[in-house]
């Protein structure tokens, strides 16, 4: 029996399920979704509640898509750290020396993962029956919307273990699985959203379930094969990467540190002792650590990125370039998913490596270390997120409507810049709060999410309240790169998809600071983030310091 | 050189360590002995500012460690028990990255990082990744780390815990060169045996409290009313060298096997060096004549048996 009796299983829900954490998780998320019902639910004149089948479409939409992207973001935290977390705790060679079938293994990891994920959408069942009680909503439609819910948990969870069999680290894992799991979430959605309801069925039917049974087929047989057949783990002397062999047998993109724009994040390897003055910290982040656990991180990260910035760049920056802000979200999505990479383990992984004794014990100062901590998380996440701002910088020169509006391209290279900031500095005091990665990786997930795309589902939210004003809501959203760079006014295009001769713009919203004064989204972001991010960085300093430097807790 | 009074870490209800007091004069050689979990590494990582206390003091050539922990570092070399290497680095950048984390100009590095790597014999490893160095070369290279900036005080966790028995001979003749160049050493160690050839004084631990210190040979008077006597002789003389001791008044019980006899002797020195004489004025032909000494893994049995308390 592959489920019962599954000891992996059995472990992991035991670890997982019993704790207080689950159980605060769900409690948490069902008030929120009770709340979110409680408030849209419209109040008549005598305070009676409304019955009415737009509200409920509209529950029913908020609900699913919100769902959805849980299920997107939730499912690589379980899984993704599944096989590398055996890896990292050095359980892995113990469980595959062991008598348990490769299939047996992949199916606890599995069903472990998103046992909890399905325990969570399925908690949302009492809310949903509600709304198809106020009609609008036929049973087959609800009963649609958890079939492709439960498909893409398995698919995102299958995906995610295919990555976490593949890397050596959770972290690693983590990012390319959200890599490749958010495209297609969006793509998802798109497909199921038409305004027809025959199409959507279909969709949902006949199109979704073969392609993710399709996948599992796939990606079962793939993780099965590495389970079975397990490259080297390392031991005395396997752990070393040679870069110049791996770049032999690469696909694809090959990372030379001798060339632009790979020196940028990579610098060369030294050659002879260091300079007099040179931060060691920084020196060792940037040239020796980036590679150690090899380049095929980064390689995945840097080609699907760019893969994906074709058809994005064809469509929102030369077809409809007045769209130029939703390509710069793309950016933005892109440094939030692979910015914390760098930074959120930085001081995690010296405790995990069991080097932060060695780097304590030293005459560094804690503002030294975190200082270069920073630095080096900065510089590659920056690098690797300007490399994709080329097209844009393409697109303003080829394009005379960006071109006759070049001031907003200097805008959106602040937002970018101003993003790669935060999301550094946010992952490193995550990582100086967290004793593991992991831990720190999805703290400061959430923490982006929080600050970054909350505001913007708020507004969303509230919008259809009807309670506030424009101005009112675009200041709930000033703490959003997304919601700075389309706050940026661009050019009205005409119905054609060319823009208009006499280029109009269109009006910005400005959020009121005074009375009579008031400064767009944008501005607002570009001109809070700065200190934000340097009492952040004091703070993580002040904690690096209480927390390790000055002899705390066991190290 | 290296003073701990009244050091206690409690964690929640647990005391870790309770209430220690010892001190290692310059050039002594401290072996910190103790079962598993009796608090040696609590007491190293306090000593090395890597642990706050919950109450006590802890002094190296009279800084405190934990108001004045920069001082101290600079004077210690500190490795722990259980250590990583960063990835990705080769031995001599390891050196190097340590090295200037001390704060080593550019001109004395090399000539350092040379000399180092020649006194742990890793001059051949240079070129080779730390993380593909054996279990026994990250711990010599670990020990360089610890002395790259030449500290007068070595504080060392277990250096040769996980080492096989080549190399722990090996580790144990590094320590008696070390031991040469006049540094103070605070060691601990599973393996007794070792640290009975170099220590100059010991500290026995368990559970927290300090059992016993001092030099060896003192313990071992503390723990034992009298001394054991060994006697072999040759041929058919052994029962007149019966009789001789039997006679003696320091003497209060002989055993004799096999041409050895042992016995256990009350007196002084002197004592000794006149029952040695008797022996030989009676014409008993003595092949060998001494105290035995208690090893150290008895002084230690006995010490955490508590028969000293």
């Amino acid at each position: 029996m592959l489920l019962i009796d599954n000891p992996v299983l059995a472990r992991e829900l035991l670890v997982n399920l019993r704790s207080h954490r689950a159980f605060i998780l769900q409690l948490l998320y069902v008030s929120s979704l009770g709340a979110l019902v409680y408030f849209y639910w419209p109040v008549g004149e005598e305070g009676m509640r409304q019955v009415s089948p737009g509200v409920s479409r509209r529950l029913f939409d908020i609900f699913f898509l919100g769902q959805f992207f849980l299920v997107a973001l939730l499912a690589p935290t379980f899984a993704a750290g599944s096989i590398t977390g055996e890896k990292e705790r050095k359980t892995y060679e113990l469980l595959l020396a062991s008598p348990l079938r490769p299939g047996t293994i992949l199916l606890g990891k599995l069903a472990s993962s998103l046992s909890y994920l399905i325990v969570l959408i399925l908690s949302s069942l009492p809310l949903i029956i509600l709304c198809y009680l106020l009609g609008g909503l036929l049973l087959s439609e609800i009963a649609r919307a958890y079939l492709v819910l439960v498909l893409s948990a398995g698919t995102f969870g299958l995906l995610s273990i295919a990555c976490s069999s593949v890397f050596q680290r959770t972290s690693s894992a983590l990012v390319v699985s959200y890599l490749v799991i958010l495209p297609l979430a969006v793509v998802c959605v798109v497909l199921t959203r038409s305004d027809d309801a025959l199409a959507r069925d279909f969709v949902s039917i006949a199109v979704i379930p073969p392609w993710c049974l399709a996948i599992w087929t796939v990606l079962g047989s793939l993780i099965n094969r590495r389970l079975l057949h397990p490259p080297d783990v390392g031991s005395e002397g396997k752990d070393v990467v040679d870069e110049q062999e791996e770049m032999k047998y690469a696909i694809g993109v090959v990372i030379d540190r001798d060339l632009f724009p790979d020196k940028l994040f990579a610098p060369a390897k030294r050659t002879d002792l260091m300079p007099d003055g040179t931060n060691p910290v920084l020196d060792k982040e940037l040239r020796s650590e980036i590679f150690s656990q090899g380049t095929l991180m980064l390689r995945v990260v840097i080609q699907v990125s760019m893969l994906l910035s074709i058809p994005l760049m064809a469509m929102l920056l030369f077809v409809r370039s007045d769209k130029a802000p939703y390509y710069v979200g793309y950016v933005l999505t892109f440094n939030m998913l692979v910015g914390p990479v760098f930074s959120s383990g930085s001081i995690t992984q010296e405790r995990e490596r069991k080097t932060l004794s060695l780097l304590l014990t030293t005459l560094l100062v804690p503002r030294k270390i975190v200082t270069a901590k920073l630095l080096a998380a900065l510089r590659v996440s920056t690098v690797l997120t300007f490399l994709l701002t080329e097209q844009i910088l393409l697109a303003y020169f080829l394009t005379p409507e960006l071109q006759r509006r070049f001031w907003t391209l200097i805008v959106f290279f602040l937002i970018i810049a101003t993003t790669c900031l935060a999301t550094s500095t946010i992952g490193l005091l995550c990582s100086s709060l967290a004793r593991r990665t992991s831990s720190a990786m999805v703290m400061t997930y959430l923490t982006l999410l929080a600050v970054f795309v909350l505001p913007m589902g708020l507004e969303w939210y509230v919008q259809g309240l009807g309670t506030m004003s424009p101005e009112q809501l675009s200041a709930l959203t000033v703490t959003s790169p997304y919601s700075a760079a389309l706050s940026v006014p661009m050019h009205i295009a005409r119905p054609d998809g060319l823009a208009h001769r006499e280029l109009r713009v269109a009006e910005s919203v400005l959020v009121p600071i005074t009375a009579s004064f008031g400064l767009p989204v944008w501005a607002i972001f570009l001109l809070i983030y700065p200190p934000i991010c340097l009492i952040l960085f004091g703070v993580t300093c002040l904690i690096f310091r209480w927390r390790w430097w000055s002899a705390a807790a066991s190290v | 050189m290296i003073e701990v009074s009244n050091f206690t870490k409690r964690y929640g209800d647990f005391v870790a360590v309770d209430d220690l007091s010892f001190s290692i004069g310059k050039g002594e050689i401290f072996g910190f002995i103790g079962p598993n979990g009796a608090g040696k590494s609590t007491t190293i990582r306090f000593l090395a500012t890597l642990l706050r206390p919950t109450s006590g003091e802890g002094r190296v050539a009279g800084h405190s460690v934990t108001e004045d922990p920069m001082s101290v570092r600079r004077l210690i070399g500190f490795m722990p028990d259980d250590f990583g290497v960063y990835d990705g680095m080769k031995v001599w950048e390891f050196l190097d990255f340590f090295a200037v984390a001390y704060e080593i100009p550019r001109k004395a590095r090399r000539k350092i990082i040379g000399e180092v790597l020649e006194l742990l014999d890793l001059t051949h490893k240079k070129e080779d990744y730390v993380n593909g160095l054996s279990k026994g070369m990250k711990q010599r290279l670990c020990l360089a780390k610890t002395l790259i900036h030449d500290p007068p005080v070595l504080i060392l966790d277990e250096p040769a815990s996980g080492l096989d028995p080549r190399a722990r001979l090996e580790m144990k003749a590094l320590l008696i060169e070390l031991k040469k160049m006049g540094k103070t050493i605070l060691i601990s160690s599973h393996i007794l045996s070792e640290l009975a050839d170099f220590c100059t004084s010991i500290g026995i631990i368990e559970r927290g409290r300090l059992l016993a210190a001092g030099s060896i040979a003192d313990i071992q008077r503390q723990i034992r009313s009298h001394r054991v006597l060994k006697v072999r002789v040759l041929g058919e003389e052994t029962e007149r060298a019966v009789a001789i001791l039997q006679d003696d008044p320091s003497i209060s019980r002989l055993e004799s096997f096999d041409h050895t006899l042992t016995a256990e002797f009350t007196g002084e020195d002197q004592d000794m060096a006149r029952l040695l004489g008797q022996l030989l004025g009676s014409g008993v032909s003595v092949q060998s004549f001494g105290e035995e000494p208690l090893s150290l893994e008895e002084v230690f049995m006995m010490i955490t048996k508590g028969i000293v308390n």
